[in-house]
């Protein structure tokens, strides 16, 4: 209601003099629960890949000590071929985060690479993502994984991360394009397109930079959505794993009935526990986080 | 009539800005509006003047609150009653039936997804007062189709449209006609022409003349274009960072200005949209709510403020007093010095209408 | 389109054109042509689908045939007659080309053969995975029901009271719901309620029907089928009463701001009306698309689920016929759920219609 004041017409990002890390960091420390969700996601992460490097990777079969019960050589007991459930555990998470993080990236760079095209040059581009977007979105992403699964046999991980990827990125589109759409009004992009520095510079030095949180926080949303669609996939025994991981002990756990009997409870519970934290983690985290760098969903 | 149908007592308005924060946006407005007269609150955006407005009805959005005074309305059964000692179902059933409001960009006053006609049926259903008439499908097509007749809208057009089916102009008349469905006795119009263009704020402000004329009722109109206060009222009351700095006849103000700021409104060019053409005759900005200048909160801006001007506030002085409350008050130590630049020949009035 | 100074009524209704009775059959052309549009764009995605398995099929590694043959000559027929079986059961000829074998496909889609099932090869795949698909969709479709009402209100009354306690509480329970997977909720509410708490009848709860209850058009029926879908209604309905709840809320908080909100508030409405025809009414306009889009995660996740709670839908099938390399069974399994799926959706972008009177006129300028 006031002046334009000059500032404004600079980058908002360079003026406030503040990096990318840093306002994740205000952002964080702005919401206690989003700090919280962040810690949790931490630890699980420590706990998944530093964990191995601690713990001893030495886990015998011992068929003279199955279904042990806990205790102080076998924290959480031992499961049905004698092995140690707490070794197994710690092994368990590397595989489905890095999975899901992977096909979270490749999602949230198709979505931010299309998303930034169709909003910033519009037109006949726009039109054609737009109604691809719809009917990607229409696809039953995890009906195309099983069905992709069961045809191709050893599929690896990484594999499984681009067919959920790619199914993916189209949910997120939308909401790049409408932020792209909405920055690209603003003054300080105006000035920069007054100036003749061309779209993709634009973009990627004006645009997306201003992004940065919005972007982040639904990646961070994406990996809890990959990891619902990979560690179900582990869970129905459709992947061949080298390594224990989560889903995999579920799906022994049902496949062979374990569930219904109280003497396995530890080696049942553990992975679901695990699996609720971390995704309870990634769910606060963004929305503590998009409460803290998204304005427009701030208290009015 | 001795007694006026509205009469407003220090009343002050505050919006929350925090868990114990607040910052007044309207304070000690004191008003009295008598029957059939036009009063136009003028000022910038941001003065205050769609807060009072909304206050009046008690409409302040869940942040806003009113912190001091009284709001006494004298209603169609000629008795008198406080506003904000209303409960809840009484405060319903005076709304819209006693004081009704048009709104500021009327784009987006009606429920998208239900017809115009719709909203005269919830209207009327709602304040039926069980006299034993029915508002049925029938009836209400008749009362809503007569309504927009007198806005000079087709009904067999209008009412089975969707609000987004119609254009600016004829979603502005519609919302009177629906303003006006039960007879409200005051009328508090917000920036009623803004966003329309020129042609259909000609013909809206008409249709209002013609509204008043036939209905009488009580108008109260809120705006920062001083053409249109100049045509529709009979009382001015300019606003300035939540007070009313000065009041009094639509002449007393466009002839005589006494107050430095209403001078300045007047002597910027007259203003055809918008608020800053307008104020490039005063410089500087309106204050921020959040830190007001002491004294009289015009005197950063003013080319007349002396050192007195910052200690304490300045109250409304009685200039001329008349009956009916069209006295003209300012709130200003040198109102003596104000003078009007320019020389209008005719009267606004008379310019405007041609 | 702005009016100018008050013409005659008769000449404005001929200027602008769209609604009002004169129009009606106007409208009703956009109208049809959104929706043909809708539906075009549903079986586009059914034919992609099916394509996409179709080309899986096909460049899978092995011939499908070979390892069909090879299953059944495991289970002790003999290698010719196993050969012979599996080239049977599918509907297009082996030795034929690629295109052939596509247009076959093609064909057989429209004629809903779509070959026969390896296990027991005298029965079409279409009638083996219609025996299974009901079981699921009824417990899918009760479930979205349950989690549209439960999410909807709450996520209301939230907004309503932003910012309060029940605010609080209920957008917490909401985020929960809607980030951890419903698989593993209903695991743990499993673990929970029956192996260590024991309260939850589970061992019973299992399979469609209790044994000796006929099929039938009888309420003793229907209540034992409820009762064993109560469990995978439940898992259906968690993940989507949280997205539907926190999606609500937002909805209605962004509403509640509205002019037109305020406008109603000024007419003296009572507050019910406010609610249910102001309020209500546009906040779930962009909930519902949200519904279509939980459909297709829910009919996925149903594999999943059924796996978990032993509820023999669609979803345990399909597992079963991955492990018995029966293809063509997975193949129509995986074309017949993402149609119904497909058409779900479209029936609620439909519905839409009817509820959003400006989605007409948003397609016709497209």
């Amino acid at each position: 209601m006031t002046a334009i004041d000059a500032a404004a017409v600079t980058t908002p990002h360079k003026q406030r003099g503040e990096t990318f890390f840093g306002r994740l960091w205000t952002g964080l420390t702005r919401s206690p629960a989003g700090f919280a969700g962040t810690l949790l996601v931490l630890l699980i992460v420590g706990f998944s890949f530093i964990g191995p490097l601690v713990v001893s990777k030495d886990n015998p079969v011992d068929a003279t000590n199955i279904w042990a019960e806990p205790s102080a050589e076998h924290w959480l007991g031992t499961e049905y071929q004698g092995k140690d459930t707490f070794i197994t555990l710690v092994n368990s998470g590397a595989e489905p985060i890095w999975v899901g993080t992977l096909a979270a990236l490749m999602a949230v760079f198709v979505a931010v690479a299309l998303g930034s095209i169709a909003g910033y040059y519009r037109g006949r581009i726009d039109a054609v993502l737009l109604q691809l977007t719809d009917v990607t979105v229409t696809i039953p992403q995890f009906l195309l994984m099983l069905a992709v699964v069961a045809f191709f046999e050893n599929i690896p991980p990484w594999g499984i991360a681009i067919v959920v990827g790619s199914t993916m990125w189209a949910f997120l589109f939308r909401s790049i394009r409408a932020q792209v759409m909405s920055l690209k009004e603003r003054e300080f992009v105006e000035a920069a397109r007054l100036q003749n520095l061309g779209g993709a510079r634009i973009v990627f030095r004006e645009i997306l930079p201003n992004m940065a949180g919005f972007i982040f926080v639904n990646f961070v949303i994406s990996v809890n959505q990959a990891i619902y669609a990979i560690v179900g996939l582990f869970v129905l025994g459709l992947m061949p794993s080298g390594t224990p991981n989560w889903g995999l002990m579920i799906h022994n756990s049902w496949s062979q009935n374990f569930y219904l009997n109280p003497v396995t409870l530890p080696y049942v519970i553990a992975p679901l526990v695990m699996i609720v934290l971390f995704t309870v983690g990634l769910v606060t985290m963004g929305r503590g986080l998009d409460q803290a760098l998204n304005p427009r969903l701030r208290e009015r | 009539m001795t007694e006026p149908i509205l009469s407003v007592r220090d009343l002050s308005i505050a919006y929350r800005t925090g868990r114990k924060e607040s910052v007044t946006a309207v304070s000690g407005i004191d008003l009295d509006l008598y029957e059939g007269q036009s009063l136009a609150l003028v000022g910038e955006s941001g003065c205050g003047k769609t807060t009072l407005g909304l206050g009046l009805l008690r409409l302040l959005p869940n942040l806003g609150e009113i912190t001091s005074g009284s709001l006494t309305y004298r209603l169609k059964d000629g008795s008198t009653q406080d506003l904000l000692a209303m409960k809840k179902e009484q405060l319903r059933r005076f709304r819209w039936n006693e004081a009704a409001m048009v709104f500021q960009g009327a784009m987006n006053a009606f429920n998208p997804v239900i017809r115009i006609i719709d909203h005269f049926a919830d209207t009327l259903r709602d304040h039926d007062c069980g006299d034993g008439k029915k508002w049925t499908k029938a009836a209400v097509e008749a009362r809503a189709g007569e309504l927009l007749e007198t806005v000079r809208l087709d009904p067999d057009r209008v009412l089975q449209s969707y609000p987004h089916e119609l254009s600016g102009g004829m979603k502005q008349r519609a919302l009177i006609a629906l303003a006006i469905a039960l007879d409200p006795k005051v009328l508090v119009l917000d920036e009623p022409t803004t966003a329309l263009d020129l042609l259909t704020q000609r013909s809206i402000v008409q249709q209002l003349h013609e509204l008043r004329a036939k209905f009488g009722f009580t108008m109260v109109f809120i705006t920062h274009d001083l053409g249109l206060a100049a045509e529709l009222a009979d009382r001015v009351a300019t606003m300035y960072a939540g007070s009313i700095i000065e009041t009094g006849s639509a002449r007393d103000i466009f002839y005589t200005p006494k107050h430095p700021y209403t001078a300045g409104l007047i002597n910027a060019v007259m203003p055809v949209k918008g608020d800053r053409p307008a104020l490039e005759s005063i410089p500087g900005f309106p204050p921020s709510l959040k830190a007001m200048p002491s004294g009289c909160a015009f005197h950063p801006r003013c080319e007349f403020a002396t050192a007195a001007c910052q200690g304490e506030r300045v109250p409304l002085e009685l200039l001329t007093e008349r009956p009916q409350a069209m006295d003209h008050a300012v709130a200003c130590l040198h109102h003596d010095r104000v003078r009007l630049d320019r020389k209008h020949n005719d009267s606004p009035k008379e310019t405007s209408r041609v | 389109m702005t009016a100018p100074t008050a013409p005659p009524p008769q000449q404005r209704a001929a200027a602008a054109a769209p609604p009002g009775r004169t129009a009606s059959g106007v409208m009703r052309r956009v109208w049809t042509s959104y929706a043909f549009r809708r539906i075009l764009q549903s079986v586009f995605v059914i034919w992609l689908v099916s394509t996409i398995t179709f080309l899986l099929m096909h460049f899978m590694p092995g011939d499908p045939i070979e390892i069909m043959a090879g299953r059944l000559n495991s289970a002790g027929m003999s290698h010719d007659q196993a050969l012979a079986t599996a080239a049977n059961i599918v509907n297009y000829d082996p030795d034929a080309s690629v295109w052939a074998q596509y247009l076959d496909f093609l064909k057989g889609l429209v004629t809903l053969d779509m070959g026969n099932s390896l296990t027991s090869p005298s029965k079409t795949v279409f009638d083996h995975v219609m025996e299974y698909l009901p079981w699921t969709l009824f417990a899918v479709g009760a479930g979205i029901v349950l989690a549209t009402v439960i999410g909807l209100s709450i996520g209301m009354a939230a907004a309503y009271r932003r910012g309060s306690a029940f605010d609080h509480a209920m957008t917490s329970i909401g985020s929960f719901l809607t980030g951890v997977p419903n698989y593993i909720l209903i695991a743990a509410v499993v673990v929970i309620g029956y192996t260590v708490l024991g309260i939850l009848p589970f061992l019973d709860m299992r399979g469609r029907v209790t044994a000796g209850v006929e099929p039938g058009f009888d309420p003793v029926f229907f209540g034992d089928a409820l009762y064993h879908a109560i469990l995978p209604i439940i898992a259906f309905a968690f993940t989507a009463t949280g997205s539907f709840l926190l999606n609500m809320k937002a909805a209605t908080t962004e509403v509640l701001t509205e002019d037109y909100v305020t406008v109603a508030r000024a007419r003296g409405l009572k507050p019910g009306r406010i609610s249910r025809s102001y309020v209500g009414r546009n906040a779930m306009l962009p909930v519902i698309p949200q519904v279509a889009l939980q459909m297709g995660t829910l009919v996925g996740g149903s594999i999943v689920i059924e796996q978990i709670l032993d509820y023999p839908g669609v979803g345990q099938m399909l597992m079963s016929a991955i492990s018995d390399r029966d293809y063509p069974v997975v193949q129509a399994a995986v074309i017949i759920l993402a149609t119904s799926v497909v058409i779900a959706s479209l029936i609620v972008d439909l519905v839409l219609v009817k509820i959003d009177p400006r989605i007409k006129t948003e397609g016709q300028d497209a």
